[in-house]
């Protein structure tokens, strides 16, 4: 699914945290979203998955202007979204929690009788072994370690067979060994789903994205493939300079 | 190592052991509630009516607060609606048949509960509750401002005769022969066995409509409405949609009691109603529903017999649900769970 932003400005009462920002994102890519704290990548996120209202500009979904529906149309439409901070349902099984997503995509959740509930079994089996859970299959999430919440909080995404999956910092919090789990993960998803990921883990950014975007201050400051933004002097200046 | 696998199975037939008392349980409360009527006086008999009839309107509650999480101090609104309806239908039409006056009580509340439920479900939480309890209360203050010949003004609809239970007498008699018993209460028996089956449909109903894929898309929107969004979830369909069917039931539960009584008031409506209903969910357990529905033979039984031991009555029930909040706050069901965990506890305490 391609994704165009354009003009897009969203302003929270005096602060402006994204600024005429023009974005587009060809079917299929993987392109990451990095820059400095505030830069406002997850104002970019809410704003393309309909949790914030842009002030002005347009989202549009595979060319179709979906600036003005609400974010369960846009889940609808193919687009899914995980969270900087999991967010799961804490009292439910992780098997349950699945589940949920599962019927929302079927749209088998308006019925009143259990129906296709073995296949809805099967496919949950497997989105456990997936994403590592199904060891704690029948526990809460709530009960989880950090870890698994954040894996659950990736397969709920991709419960919905997305077309565009949008990413909030997916290692944030990982040890070594989940973050390489995680990334082979990215990297095997179906080619043609569109991935757009806000990362910090810069590592992780270079094994996954074949384009780059740098926000600065609600600008895009440079974007381009990952071999260009490592040579940009101005994002070395910004980014990773800061990093030493 | 070796304790956790001592541990394991010990385990699980405590769970199955849990199993088979709930079910226990249910089916001892079912045995008792259907054959009360052969040796209860009448007293415990018409207070088990009253008892059964308020549990409709708390599983009404619990469908609400328990599993989507709503928590409305509006659904008086619905239980006076239902009882106003019955009972002006029940005057202007005697003769009408116990289904017609059901079925309108319920519809008339479900309708009101339409664009009641639209206007409140723009907020939530606390506001959700100040915005339903705001909603009953302009609902109850036009009540009482109709003109007299409408809803009675404060003396209410008096005279409503209950429609005969042909079926159910049959049925009732039948079974008599069968069990070679005859009840000791005749008069309200008949009715008394109308409200344990309407108390035992909505019981079944509910429990079908929660394991649901309906039912289990409701638990998603109370644990988490955003997470719901995002997952492509029209939630404001499903909340509007259990509004009115918390709705409807809390008609019938209204209608019922005016049945019972012979005459509805507009006061039905005032919000002391939803309060006490919620207390009764709470306190029996929410997100089962067994609990509320035991929860509104607790309240109703001690809301009895503090009365006729003290004008401050409230203010002592008050004291045991904050009780309850305080100690026991998944409900008197959850007693069970809660001794389970203390004796782990305490056998933990030892081996330290």
């Amino acid at each position: 699914m391609r994704l165009d932003v354009r003009g897009l400005t969203v302003r929270y009462g005096a602060v402006s945290a994204l600024h005429d920002l023009n974005l587009a994102v060809p079917s299929g890519q993987r392109r990451a979203v990095i820059g400095p704290n505030g830069a406002g990548k997850t104002t970019l996120f809410n704003a393309i998955a309909g949790d914030a209202r842009p002030t002005a500009g347009s989202i549009a979904l595979n060319g179709r202007d979906v600036s003005r529906l609400g974010s369960w149309r846009r889940a609808r439409l193919g687009l899914a979204r995980t969270f900087q901070r999991s967010t799961l349902f804490p009292d439910l099984s992780v098997a349950e929690n699945l589940a949920l997503a599962i019927r929302l995509r079927d749209r088998r959740s308006w019925r009143f009788w259990p129906s296709g509930e073995r296949r809805l079994r099967l496919e949950v089996a497997g989105r456990l072994a997936a994403g590592g859970l199904d060891r704690v299959a029948s526990r809460s999430a709530a009960s989880l370690s950090h870890g698994e919440q954040r894996a659950l909080e990736l397969e709920l995404a991709l419960a919905a067979r997305p077309r565009l999956l949008l990413l909030d910092e997916p290692m944030a919090g990982l040890s070594g060994a989940e973050r390489g789990a995680a990334v082979d993960h990215l990297r095997s998803l179906p080619s043609d789903v569109t991935l757009v990921v806000v990362e910090h883990d810069l590592d992780a950014v270079f094994a996954i994205a074949q384009w780059i975007s740098v926000l600065d201050h609600g600008v895009l400051l440079a974007d381009g493939t990952p071999e260009q933004v490592r040579a940009d002097s101005r994002v070395q200046e910004v980014y990773l300079g800061s990093r030493g | 190592m070796t304790e956790i696998a001592a541990e394991a199975p010990a385990l699980s037939l405590v769970v199955r052991a849990g199993h088979v008392a709930r079910y226990g349980l249910l089916a001892g409360a079912l045995l008792l509630l259907a054959s009360l009527s052969f040796w209860a006086p009448t007293f415990w008999v018409s207070i088990a009516i009253q008892a059964l009839i308020f549990a409709v309107f708390a599983m009404s509650v619990d469908l609400l607060l328990g599993y989507t999480g709503l928590p409305s101090l509006g659904q008086a609104a619905f239980y006076g609606t239902g009882g106003l309806v019955c009972a002006k239908l029940a005057l202007a039409s005697p003769g009408l048949g116990l289904l017609p006056l059901v079925g309108a009580s319920v519809a008339g509340a479900a309708l009101l509960a339409v664009p009641f439920g639209a206007l409140s479900l723009r907020v939530r939480g606390v506001y959700f509750l100040m915005l339903t309890l705001a909603f009953g209360q302009v609902l109850w203050s036009l009540a009482f401002q109709t003109p007299r010949e409408w809803l009675g003004g404060s003396d209410g609809l008096i005279g409503v005769v209950r429609p005969p239970l042909d079926l159910l007498q049959r049925i009732d008699e039948q079974l008599w022969l069968v069990v070679g018993v005859s009840p000791r209460v005749a008069a309200v028996r008949h009715f008394y066995n109308l409200t344990l089956v309407a108390a035992i449909l909505t019981f079944t109903a509910l429990s079908l409509l929660v394991r649901s894929p309906f039912g289990r898309t409701l638990e998603g929107i109370r644990e988490n409405e955003h997470r719901m969004r995002a997952l492509g979830c029209p939630t404001f369909r499903y909340q509007l949609a259990v509004f009115v069917v918390a709705g409807a039931l809390a008609g019938l539960a209204g209608c019922l009691l005016t049945l019972f009584n012979g005459f509805a008031n507009s006061s039905s409506l005032y919000w002391t109603n939803s309060g006490l209903v919620l207390i009764a969910a709470i306190v029996g357990g929410v997100r089962t529903l067994a609990g509320p529905a035991l929860g509104a033979f607790v309240v109703l039984i001690a809301q009895d017999a503090l009365s006729s031991y003290s004008q401050r009555w409230p203010l002592l029930l008050g004291a045991i649900f904050v009780g309850f909040v305080l100690f026991l706050p998944n409900g008197l069901l959850s007693t069970g769970r809660v001794l389970h965990a203390l004796a782990r506890a305490g056998r933990a305490g030892h081996w330290s």
